[in-house]
């Protein structure tokens, strides 16, 4: 007894590993595929929410609207909320706009100073040109007076 | 594993979360990770978000194909490590080694590098991989803070043990020095120490060490726990060096409402048996009797209570007992039977499976609650066990895998959908397309501006004031100029004079009001002209993106349709081998409950001839006349025809090392706790 795996469990986990490897690299390709066809690079618009500390304010939900029109409203979960506070960036819409100037509106909701209900609002007229747009919504803590702070960021 | 090692587990790899969220306090020195990272790239965070979440397929879908559209270009360093993290993760453990072997280079912190090795090395370990989890555990260099240090040693003698080179782990753990806040690690290397030394036959060199821990006072569980351990390694280590007086003490000092209280129970009625106490074996070995027949000690104590009796010379309750054990072993034998026919239905892993969360997938997984099923109870060891966790880990990866292709599936027939859809709208427009692109209207549109910006440049040279004048006003200037071009054939008289002077004067007020507006007009047109020269631009820029599409679209969607009917492709190869393999994990894994459930049956089976015999060997001897009139024997050797009906375990008490709180552990393991449980 050497401790090793029998020879048929080792010789299934390798296959498994194959497969799991193979399975994995299947499903990029089909995430790549499915971008590429939905959202080509020359219309794409992405919008992204990210969140600092977070002490002044606890995101509960989001609505977008680009051009006055609703794009994306979004209820974050408690988990999707730590993610965002450990430093994960949420890419909350994704979707195709003409080459010229848009208008974007994001509504914030959630639990502001003191726990009381908040809401704010920020918006941000961009000029979209023939590449992918890429916009920030970062939602930030103004220490000085202590209130968080909402702004969205072109990133060309 | 909890949640919070799972982080700590992968997180210790990238070490960017406290980083990424708060800058300030990342700012602080910290040995043990990486260098300050912000999220220099927004889709590199967008990965982060579902790991984050513990949703690590798609953070690896989504760092990989990033990477390949080139989004994270600020992140290639982290993209890497924490990809080979995820691959860890998902229980690729070939691929995240060979990765960390590329990655984890001098230029890797110390502390991120050594936490890596570590990590490897215990997911190795655990999946059997004993040769690599020591080959990562050795790559950790340099000082780790105590606690690491200790589990370190932990899993090293662990190897070693389970790998049979006591010697080697001797010396390991004798090296090593615990410090005083560390009383549960070393608890813990005790019992290695002394369970290695009772594999090498040095029973009372491990005394000391067994004994040790088998005093500790605790109110914890998992000391109290590992203290009965140690109290069953030393009392069954004295018990096989026939050292019965030694042994029973010591087995004494283990719970009677504890785990292995059976076994303990089992082994003070031997340890009273081998000195020919029979009478005082009969009291551990009755109280055995009253629990769950399924525990092989409980087992056992059916045909050694019997046994004791016909020792005693009490050959009726012997025969009695023996009948009882029959009847017992009878309705396990049917029970077995029906468990083992439900495996064989090839159901076993689905049942297992129902009631458990259908989200979570990867390495750190583990069913947590044995189901209602008809073969659970007799397989509650296995479940537990190590192989078949792992087992049906992948199982379940594998069904994790599987609904999401067969997602994709149904994504596929869209893309086909659309992309027919999409020729369709292109045969449409292409005639049309096709009539704007040859009528060149842009060309005649540019020459007719070329023209017209002539006109005005020669208007405003000439000074023209006419020419931009209203309608109105041209028609005037007209009027006048041929009035003027009539009166110069017409004669000279008073009336003709008038009417000259009336047209010059006409004239006159009319270019005094063409001449004050001919600045601003020429002004308006240019800026018309510039209006007209955006639109012109503008209508170029279209017409050369309308060519543009026109001429690529058939490659566009083209080259789409090959891609889709390629992964189409794999994705239903994919799905063949997922089921083939989920198959074969599936049958190993059912010839694993099924080769315990016959190994129960068979042991069961074994007992049940014994007792048969013994039985029968009483009624002779009743037959004889000679079993009644017996005299109580000193001991087992004396009679070679009882001797028969003793249980093995009489002559040949488990080894040391073989006493584990799971049977389906393997003796031979010499395994302390769990290292998944260290102490806190």
């Amino acid at each position: 007894m050497t401790g090793e795996p029998p020879a048929d469990t080792r010789a299934l986990d390798e296959t498994v590993q194959d497969l799991k490897k193979d399975v994995v690299d299947l499903n990029k390709e089909l995430f790549v595929l499915e971008e590429e066809l939905l959202f080509p690079a020359n219309t794409q618009v992405a919008v992204f929410v990210s969140m600092d500390i977070g002490e002044f304010f606890a995101l509960d939900s989001l609505t977008l609207k680009i051009d006055n029109k609703e794009v994306a409203n979004y209820m974050y979960t408690p988990r999707e909320a730590e993610a965002l506070l450990k430093g994960g960036v949420h890419r909350v819409y994704l979707g195709n706009l003409k080459v010229g100037e848009h208008q974007l509106v994001a509504f914030f909701a959630g639990k502001g100073p003191n726990n009381l209900d908040y809401k704010r609002g920020a918006n941000l007229k961009f000029e979209k040109g023939v590449g992918a747009k890429y916009l920030e919504l970062k939602i930030t803590d103004r220490q000085r007076k202590a209130q968080p702070e909402f702004a969205i960021k072109d990133w060309e | 594993m909890s949640k919070l090692s799972r982080i700590v587990a992968v997180g210790a790899l990238v070490a960017l979360a406290p980083a990424l969220a708060t800058p300030a306090m990342a700012a602080k020195p910290e040995v043990d990770k990486l260098s300050p990272t912000v999220v220099r790239d927004l889709h590199f965070g967008d990965a982060l978000f579902y790991y984050y979440q513990a949703q690590d397929f798609e953070a690896i879908t989504r760092l990989q194909a990033y990477r390949q559209w080139g989004r994270m270009p600020h992140h290639d360093a982290e993209t890497d490590l924490l990809l080979g993290g995820l691959y860890l993760s998902l229980g690729l453990h070939n691929e995240a080694g060979e990765r960390f072997e590329t990655l984890l280079t001098q230029s890797v912190p110390e502390g991120v590098r050594n936490r890596a090795w570590f990590y490897l090395g215990k997911i190795w370990y655990a999946r059997g991989y004993l040769d690599r989890s020591e080959r990562a555990i050795k790559e950790v260099q340099g000082r780790l803070t105590p606690d690491l240090e200790a589990e370190r040693l932990h899993l090293l003698s662990n190897i070693l043990m389970r790998q049979q080179r006591f010697d080697e782990a001797i010396a390991l753990l004798n090296s090593w020095k615990g410090r005083s806040d560390q009383s549960d690690w070393l608890a813990y290397a005790q019992y290695n120490l002394g369970v290695a030394l009772v594999r090498k036959g040095l029973v009372t060199e491990a005394d000391p060490f067994l004994t040790a821990v088998g005093t500790i006072e605790s109110g914890r569980r998992e000391l109290r726990s590992l203290r009965d351990r140690a109290n069953l390694a030393l009392g069954y280590a004295y018990l096989q060096n026939n050292q019965p007086a030694e042994a029973k003490p010591v087995l004494q000092r283990v719970r009677l409402d504890g785990p292995f209280s059976n076994k303990a129970l089992l082994g003070v009625g031997w340890a009273d048996a081998a000195e020919g106490q029979f009478q005082e074996a009969l009291t551990p070995w009755m109280e055995l009797r009253d629990r769950n027949l399924l525990d092989s000690a409980v087992q056992e104590a059916y045909l050694a209570i019997p046994y004791a009796f016909a020792k005693l010379n009490a050959n009726a309750q012997a025969a009695e007992n023996y009948e009882l054990a029959i009847r017992s072993f009878d309705t396990e034998t049917v029970n077995l039977d029906a468990s083992l026919a439900e495996i064989d239905d090839g159901t076993m892993l689905d049942k297992l499976l129902k009631r458990d969360e259908k989200d979570h997938y990867g390495w750190f997984w583990q069913l947590k609650e044995v189901p209602d099923a008809a073969q659970s109870r007799y397989l509650y060891h296995l479940l537990a066990g190590h192989d078949f966790q792992e087992g049906l880990k992948n199982y379940r990866d594998l069904a994790f895998m599987g609904s999401t292709l067969s997602r994709w599936q149904d994504s596929i027939v869209a893309f086909d959908d659309m992309l027919d859809t999409r020729e369709r709208a292109y045969a449409e427009r292409v005639p049309q397309a096709d009539a704007v692109l040859n009528s060149g209207r842009l060309d005649r549109y540019g020459a007719e501006r070329a023209t017209a910006g002539g006109k005005l440049d020669e208007v405003e040279t000439t000074q023209d004031v006419a020419a931009l004048g209203t309608a109105e006003e041209r028609d005037q200037w007209a009027r006048i100029v041929r009035l003027e071009t009539a009166l110069l054939a017409a004669p000279t008289d008073e009336e003709t004079n008038v009417i000259r002077e009336k047209t010059r004067l006409a004239k006159g007020v009319l270019y005094w009001r063409l001449a004050e507006s001919f600045k601003a007009r020429v002004w308006n047109e240019r800026r018309t002209l510039k209006d007209l020269d955006q639109a012109l631009r503008e209508a170029q820029n279209r017409w050369v993106r309308v060519q543009k599409a026109r001429s690529s679209m058939p490659n566009n969607t083209g080259e789409f349709a090959a891609r889709v009917e390629a992964l189409r492709l794999r994705l239903e190869a994919a799905q063949q081998r997922l089921a083939g393999v989920a198959t074969q994990q599936n049958g190993l894994l059912e010839s694993l409950a099924r080769t315990e459930l016959e190994q129960q049956k068979e042991r069961i089976g074994t007992y049940q001839i014994q007792a048969r015999f013994a039985l029968a060997s009483i009624y002779d001897r009743a037959a004889l006349g000679g079993g009644a009139v017996n005299t109580p024997k000193e001991g087992a050797t004396e009679s070679q025809g009882e001797l028969e009906i003793v249980p093995s375990e009489e002559k040949q008490p488990d080894a040391p090392g073989e006493v584990q709180p799971a049977p389906g552990e393997t003796p031979a393991q010499g395994e302390t706790p769990p290292p998944a449980e260290p102490p806190k």
